[in-house]
């Protein structure tokens, strides 16, 4: 089977070429390359064609998603922050906000996703962003913390308390009360351009409320989250790829006791486990997407069952590939030390492994006697 | 998410609706909650169930749930969901 994507894949191979390093110690993306991945519709390769995007699927996005995470996940968590927007906008927007919305994000306009509060964390029901009517437009005030790609943004998709209910409303951040400040130093993914974020009565149009706003807020996170989940999940593939990769090659190539790191076997082990992880991963991975794909009610649980493993491994095998390479690995920028913090990252965004570990435990309660 | 339902077959109706919310339902929770039954409130049904539901809802009625219609109160009871999914899809037949 021929690669899902492959001319893309080689467009944005061609973009990042070997900078990842050099965008990881910087701790910034050049914006320019960002606006020429969305121009050639790969920040959100799922986004449907009738709305300017290249329609792929879930698993054929997926495989992409996981090439670009193993190149440099700063890239790919910007894609996964615009994909989010992308995504929430298809599901909660009116089709007129779908064709204002979705042909800019496919067309070098940047966006990214606001839930995060200093107080609201895992628990999203502490929300204390305000969405009010205001006449025909809307006034939008809170503070979000830890808002992926908003460094970069020209539109932020920001969740907040509409009435007793909750909406989701789609923010210029050139308007007026809208500040960005990047969070200083990320432990990882550290060039995806992190931000706070405080919107001091911002006023946007009401149309710019998706969906008219009012829905539940549990249900809104769920459905943006699910996007966000898969596209980790995939992402931390490409991270084992690039550790599997990498600490092949050294064990190859390294040279102890006479004879290559490869033929020791307390260090072959490594070899094994990482080979194990990246293909639990990419299998589990490849499940959920599937469900994706054919519609079936259990992509809920696999979606987040796919993060949680592929996050989870991601870690364990970051740690692994910095092991076997050691001194060759443990400097700032190189692809084992980038995957080592970047991994840590995925362990904690988009639910937790905490908050996987509570939901997995309520499904399997509801599936055994 | 949706595929095409089999040709030549008669749409469903309130009550084949409802029949196949119950026994999804049953499958998924192990719970056979009355039609007018808070789903919430009962605790049968969290937040990712009901989205669970959504993908079922449209998979199976050939319909899509976005935008406003992605309020709790169109999944809080089988009878909800019922008259979502036909609302729906007479807005797409017209």
């Amino acid at each position: 089977m021929p690669e899902p994507l492959a001319s893309e894949r080689a467009i944005v191979g061609k973009l990042v070429g070997d900078n990842a390093e050099s965008w990881d110690l910087a701790g910034e993306l050049p914006v320019t390359m960002l606006r020429e991945l969305g121009a050639r519709k790969l920040l959100c390769t799922e986004a449907p064609a009738s709305y300017g995007g290249l329609g792929s699927t879930s698993r054929q996005g997926g495989e992409f998603t996981a090439y670009v995470g193993s190149l440099c996940s700063s890239v790919r968590s910007v894609m996964t922050s615009h994909g989010m927007a992308a995504w929430t906008v298809q599901r909660l927007g009116d089709p007129a906000q779908r064709g204002s919305y979705l042909p800019r994000l496919t067309s070098g306009q940047l966006a990214a996703v606001a839930f995060s509060e200093p107080d609201a964390g895992s628990d999203l029901s502490t929300l204390r962003t305000e969405i009010r009517p205001d006449g025909d437009a809307v006034l939008v005030d809170g503070q979000k913390v830890w808002v992926t790609g908003a460094r970069y943004a020209d539109l932020l998709v920001v969740f907040g308390r509409y009435g007793d209910d909750a909406a989701a409303v789609v923010v210029p951040t050139s308007a007026p009360g809208v500040h960005t400040e990047p969070v200083p130093a990320p432990l990882g993914c550290r060039a995806a351009g992190h931000a706070q974020v405080r919107l001091d009565s911002v006023r946007v149009p009401a149309s710019a409320v998706l969906g008219g706003g009012g829905q539940s807020l549990p249900l809104l996170v769920t459905t943006a989250l699910a996007y966000g989940r898969i596209s980790v999940a995939w992402g931390c593939v490409g991270i084992l790829r690039a550790c599997l990769s990498a600490a092949v090659r050294h064990a190859r190539q390294r040279k102890q006791f006479g004879k290559p790191l490869a033929e020791h076997q307390l260090v072959a082990r490594h070899l094994a486990e990482l080979l194990a992880a990246e293909q639990v991963s990419t299998r589990v991975c490849e499940h959920a997407s599937q469900c994706w794909d054919s519609g079936s009610p259990d992509v809920v649980v696999a979606t987040v069952l796919a993060k949680h493993v592929s996050a989870g491994h991601a870690a364990r095998g970051a740690a692994a590939a910095v092991q076997v390479l050691a001194s060759a690995g443990a400097q700032d920028g190189h692809v084992v030390a980038r995957a080592y913090r970047d991994a840590k990252l995925m362990e904690i965004i988009e639910g937790s492994n905490e908050i996987c570990q509570i939901i997995l435990a309520q499904h399997a309660m509801t599936i055994s006697d | 998410m949706t595929l095409p339902q089999t040709p030549g077959k008669a749409p469903a109706g309130a009550d084949d609706i409802r029949g196949a919310v119950l026994q999804f339902l049953r499958e998924k929770t192990l719970a056979t909650p009355a039609t007018d039954q808070d789903l919430f409130a009962s605790g049968v049904v969290s937040s990712m169930f009901a989205m669970e539901m959504v993908v079922f809802l449209e998979q199976s009625y050939q319909v899509t749930i976005i935008g406003g219609d992605l309020k709790i109160d169109n999944f809080r009871t089988v009878d909800a969901m019922t008259e979502l999914v036909l609302r729906l899809r007479d807005a797409s037949d017209s």
